[in-house]
């Protein structure tokens, strides 16, 4: 798949998924993610997605523990609704809901960040660019 | 009676909204819609002003909390949690720690000396200047009125040669070698920091700091351009081997420093004969070696030196570099052995975070501190180091501007010096040279630990 330098990705994640510094992280990324660990899934706000879209993301992930893992017992689910509830927002202002997606981590899968963020990156990639980026590209046009 | 020496701050508020330690867990499910919120008293208005910032996805929650727990024990349906800023952890190192950036940011934003708080929930001992402990005997009976009252406690120094006597010939004419001495009233120089995004502006920034807290600013000559002009009495050239002299810039400073190599007695020669009123500093490597050097170089005529330490607080050794504090207090015994230790002046960088590292390295045997990272700090560095791998600055220093870094600089320096004011108010001390040296005034840990456990040892081997 060729590589659109314009593929942006925002990526919350819980800090229990991943134990690398997010630093480190974006560094081997490259800048096409930008990466927000939260204290817990369960702290995602649904204004966290919507104006991450409005910064210029494509897509926007969130990596939480998996079912029954949570340190705070239900975050993962409070996160997981929170995202359902969002993409129906960005469904009916015409972004696309499945640019908001969730994942689901397992303990192995924990271990393999730069794996876990490569694949939510080629799934940004097969979406393409935000609806909300051509609009604000016709604007500058006219 | 003399002017007093103080520093007045004004609030220089910060570009990025600061990270805090803890961040607030507020879920909104399962909320039981109480007729009087918790959320609606907090005292600190923390959920009322709640927004989001798209630049850094951070919520005002995270920032303005100030971890009263108020909330978190009030809720009936037990909805809000407190827990560890991820983004708090990250930032920093070993020296300079999450709390340590964060204290810096404060004090630079208000010039005020941080308060942790009734009690202290970390370790008893650490590393380096952790494991060693000021004298607070006097903390009972402190100045009368106050550390801005009327005993006035200087922290001034003087950087130049002394001569430690008199030459008198035969004729009982006195033939004493004038050396020129400059007075810094803050016994904290600024250096320029090894890394970091910034830009000229704020090392002209540096300079006009330096000039109104009366101390001096090293800045490698090359950098020292016409933009440097108003404050060039109050920067210091900094010069290598084959830096090629400028004359005309020697003969407005008042101070030059040189990097140590061979001929660099030669050069000084030069330097001084080019700007006889300018006095010289030589940049000496701290590492194993240094306390050797020093004193071929206080014999040789240096008037003062410049240990230069890694930015962790260690010496230059690729393998087990000793603390600060202990390079310190060899390098100023070996001279005091010597019986020269009265005729150089000393002055010690890398790893100066706090101010309590100035205090505690003036007690260890320093005449005076350069600060380098503590001022990019101030200026709102994470010290992430992206920089250096070409990463972008998540703080953008590459556009902080010279006047603002002045001012955090500046409130930066006042709140150091009230912690010095404080430490020497406890100590029961009215001058800061008087403490040079005066490892009696603190408590070392090996030294506690030894006086304590090595008669139980005796015992326990039947000696």
């Amino acid at each position: 798949m060729r590589i659109t330098p314009e593929t942006k990705l925002t990526v919350f994640y819980c800090q229990n998924c991943f134990k690398e510094d997010s630093r480190i992280l974006e560094a081997q990324m490259g800048s096409e993610v930008a990466l927000y660990p939260i204290a817990c899934s369960g702290r995602l706000d649904p204004l966290f997605i919507l104006r991450a879209m409005e910064q210029g993301s494509d897509a926007v992930c969130l990596f939480v523990c998996d079912e029954g893992m949570c340190r705070y017992f239900e975050g993962n689910r409070r996160a997981s609704k929170r995202v359902a509830y969002t993409r129906t927002l960005l469904d009916e202002i015409g972004i696309g809901g499945d640019r908001a997606f969730v994942r689901f981590l397992t303990e192995s899968e924990k271990a393999k960040p730069v794996k876990m963020i490569a694949e939510a990156l080629a799934n940004a990639r097969k979406l393409g660019p935000s609806p909300l980026k051509s609009a604000s590209a016709k604007r500058r046009k006219k | 009676m003399p002017v007093k020496y103080s520093i007045h701050p004004h609030e220089a508020l910060p570009r990025f909204k600061p990270i805090i330690r803890s961040g607030i867990i507020a879920w909104e499910e399962g909320c039981l819609k109480c007729a009087v919120c918790v959320k609606k008293r907090c005292v600190y208005k923390v959920y009322d002003q709640r927004q989001l910032d798209g630049r850094q996805m951070l919520d005002s929650i995270d920032v303005l909390c100030k971890d009263c727990y108020r909330c978190v024990q009030g809720c009936p349906a037990r909805l809000i949690n407190k827990a560890l800023s991820p983004s708090y952890s990250q930032i920093g190192d070993d020296l300079f720690t999450p709390e340590v950036i964060v204290k810096t940011w404060a004090q630079a934003t208000t010039g005020k000396i941080p308060v942790s708080g009734a009690g202290y929930g970390g370790v008893f001992s650490g590393n380096g200047f952790d494991s060693m402990w000021t004298d607070m005997s006097e903390i009972v009976r402190p100045t009368r009125d106050g550390i801005h009252g009327r005993e006035y406690i200087s922290t001034g120094v003087d950087l130049g040669r002394k001569e430690l006597y008199l030459s008198i010939s035969r004729d009982g004419s006195c033939k004493l070698p004038s050396h020129p001495t400059v007075k810094l009233e803050l016994p904290v120089l600024f250096k320029t920091p090894s890394f970091g995004a910034v830009k000229k502006p704020f090392f002209a920034g540096i300079a006009a700091a330096a000039k109104k807290l009366l101390t001096q600013a090293i800045i490698p000559a090359a950098m020292i351009d016409k933009t440097f002009n108003p404050y060039l009495a109050h920067v210091i050239p900094s010069l290598n081997a084959k830096t090629r002299l400028n004359p005309a810039l020697l003969k407005k400073v008042s101070l030059v420093e040189l990097s140590d190599h061979k001929d660099v007695m030669k050069q000084m020669a030069a330097v001084k004969k080019a700007a006889p009123k300018s006095a010289v500093i030589i940049r000496v490597a701290l590492n194993r070696k240094s306390a050797a050097r020093c004193l071929q170089l206080a014999r040789a005529g240096a008037g003062i030196l410049h240990l230069e330490g890694l930015d962790s607080g260690r010496e230059k050794e690729p393998k087990n570099g000793r603390y600060l504090k202990d390079v310190i207090t060899e390098v100023h015994f070996a001279l005091v052995t010597a019986s020269v230790r009265d005729t150089v002046r000393l002055i010690f960088s890398g790893g100066m975070a706090m101010a309590e590292h100035v205090a505690k390295s003036i007690i260890c045997g320093a005449d005076a501190v350069a600060a380098d990272l503590a001022l990019l700090v101030g200026v709102e560095c994470m010290l992430c180091r992206g920089c250096e791998k070409g990463l972008s600055c998540p703080v953008s220093l590459e556009d902080v501007e010279s006047g603002w870094t002045t001012q955090r600089i500046i409130n930066l320096m006042c709140a150091w010096h009230n912690q010095l004011l404080e430490i020497s108010g406890a100590m029961g001390i009215r001058d800061i040279r008087r403490i040079r040296g005066e490892r009696g005034r603190a408590m070392f840990f090996e030294d506690l630990e030894r006086q304590t456990f090595a008669a139980l040892g005796n015992k326990i081997a039947g000696k």
